[in-house]
């Protein structure tokens, strides 16, 4: 049994019209360290699947396993940065971090500004720590979130479109970021993000899950990205597997390549 | 990549010739002398407005003067009256001839006393029931129901409750005081974005810290515009409530100046009763503006 294992999950919602489906017949198995994607089109129920590993949601079919145990709230083993950062406006960076910290970890009040202070300095932002997210670009948002998810040292750690709103150049930093702190952890946090972004996923993840359209999504399919780490990314975009995967995603998720496969004729 | 014409070359030279001297020139303190004195014209603009204002409310005040044949006193009387009345406000000649300085005592003290009592009570209850639709539905109807009572109707109640009419005032003003903080704090509880609840759930806050660390951080706002319009109905209510409960006040200073036919003392208390509460709103939009985190 793997160390997260979603088991014949199923999500729906009441809604005026009847019940929603949102997602069924979901069945993981994610080890320990691993990195996993989950990819697809918008309302597939990738956040909704995130939203049931963080135990935001129940699901109302199916469980959700982590560490053998089953999952019914929130709880200080994961760590969620949502997809619009979810920073409270009126806290500083440095409180916006420490007021989960103190919520989550039972350490001393010193043992936890010092877990503060460590890991607004991973993300570089300590020299911004007295800052209002207001005050903020997006990537450095980001990565207050990033640090706040990763202060309460969760064992499994999840993104929800975390580079979604950034810019390429910044996405790209982001990326290196993610998989420094994974690395200086010893490669022992699970990650598990949801991603619009096929070259990210690749770049990031031991596997990728693709789902159906929804309502009633399922997973499509699962592929595996067996290319070696350390990944860089100049290298790798043009080795043969990162093709072959790039391809297949692209397949999976797209029928149209071309305006003329829309019917068009193109005008020479 | 484009290469770049010569067309396009002969261009950035024009922009950095026309650019690039101009921003090494400009020192900072030049700057900012520029912004502090165009902020200087803004003041100065908005200052002319209100005098001009002023000027127009005077020139009516004084036609309708005329147009009552000097039954109504016109400004220059009114304002030598004032300056009168301010010149010695705390004097104290027994019960029927006090100052007006210790008049508007007794009302702003009536006032406060009500409108903390309110407030202390409003709050709470508008926290909850913007937090719970239990309390909503349970309290909403008798919001409605009580809400567009006038306060003076309550002064016979309070001073059946209270027998004593300085208490039956401050009564009054609690319960105008209630509903506009009320409403106001259930509505900013109520619009809590399900973002910030979220990161309470998923940092597992306890309810002491969602309430200091996401509520009230988030409603303060709404809450001090609720506190505003309330002190600024309390205000309104306490001439009316003195006339009422008599004895002392500034209602009760307009109700006696009438009674006694100084009908310039009348147009200074309303200079006055105007003044203070104009002065309640501006400390109140101050207050709101420090509790805004945009």
């Amino acid at each position: 049994m793997g160390y997260l294992e979603i088991k014949d999950m199923e999500i729906s919602f009441p809604t005026p019209k009847g019940k929603y489906i949102a997602v069924k017949d979901i069945n993981l198995s994610i080890a320990k360290g691993e990195i996993v994607s989950i990819i697809g089109h918008s309302g597939c129920g990738k956040s909704t699947i995130m939203n049931a590993i963080g135990g935001m949601i129940i699901p109302t079919g199916g469980t959700v396993f982590l560490n053998d145990k089953k999952i019914k709230a929130p709880g200080p083993d994961r760590g969620i940065v949502f997809q619009n950062y979810s920073l409270l406006p009126w806290l500083t960076v440095y409180q916006n971090i420490f007021q989960a910290v103190d919520a989550v970890m039972t350490c001393s009040k010193f043992d936890k500004h010092e877990i503060v202070e460590n890991n607004l300095k991973m993300v570089n932002l300590y020299i911004h720590k007295d800052k209002l997210p207001g005050q903020l670009s997006g990537g450095m948002k980001q990565r207050v979130a990033i640090a706040r998810a990763f202060a309460i040292n969760p064992s499994v750690l999840l993104l929800d479109e975390p580079f979604g709103a950034l810019d390429a150049l910044t996405k790209g930093t982001m990326h290196l970021e993610l998989l420094k702190l994974w690395n200086l952890d010893n490669r022992e946090k699970t990650i598990i993000m949801v991603t619009h972004d096929i070259e990210e996923a690749i770049f990031l993840s031991d596997r990728i899950i693709v789902m159906n359209d929804g309502p009633s999504a399922t997973i499509r399919e699962i592929e595996n990205v067996r290319i070696p780490r350390p990944r860089n990314k100049l290298d790798i975009v043009n080795s043969p597997e990162y093709r072959a995967i790039r391809d297949r995603l692209l397949h999976l998720l797209t029928d149209k390549f071309s305006i003329e496969d829309l019917g068009i004729k193109y005008k020479n | 990549m484009k290469e770049i014409s010569e067309t396009d070359e002969l261009k950035l030279v024009e922009i950095k010739m026309k650019v690039v001297p101009k921003e090494s020139q400009r020192e900072p303190d030049d700057y900012k002398k520029k912004i502090f004195i165009s902020k200087l014209i803004e003041k100065g603009k908005s200052l002319l407005f209100t005098i001009l204002g002023l000027s127009l409310f005077l020139l009516f005040w004084s036609f309708i003067t005329s147009f009552t044949k000097g039954d109504l006193p016109g400004p220059k009387a009114t304002l030598t009256v004032l300056f009168e009345m301010l010149r010695d406000p705390f004097y104290d000649y027994g019960p029927n001839d006090k100052g007006i300085g210790l008049q508007l005592m007794v009302s702003l003290t009536t006032v406060l006393k009500g409108f903390l009592l309110g407030s202390i009570v409003a709050i709470p209850i508008g926290i909850l029931m913007g937090a719970s639709n239990i309390y909503r539905l349970l309290f909403y109807p008798i919001v409605q129901l009580l809400k567009p009572v006038s306060p003076l109707a309550w002064f016979p109640i309070g001073l059946v409750v209270f027998k004593d009419t300085g208490m039956a005032t401050v009564f009054i003003v609690f319960i105008t005081s209630l509903w506009s903080t009320l409403i106001n704090t259930a509505f900013g509880v109520s619009t809590i974005p399900q973002d910030h609840k979220n990161v309470a759930k998923a940092f597992g806050f306890s309810k002491m810290r969602y309430l200091t660390k996401i509520l009230i951080p988030y409603s303060l706002p709404h809450i001090i515009t609720g506190l505003r319009l309330s002190i600024g109905v309390a205000w309104l209510v306490i001439v009316a409530g003195e006339m009422l409960s008599g004895g002392t006040g500034i209602g009760f200073f307009v109700w006696d100046s009438w009674n006694a036919l100084s009908l310039e003392k009348v147009m200074s208390a309303i200079l006055i009763i105007g003044t203070v509460g104009l002065i309640f709103d501006k400390i109140f939009t101050i207050i709101e503006n420090k509790v805004s985190y945009k």
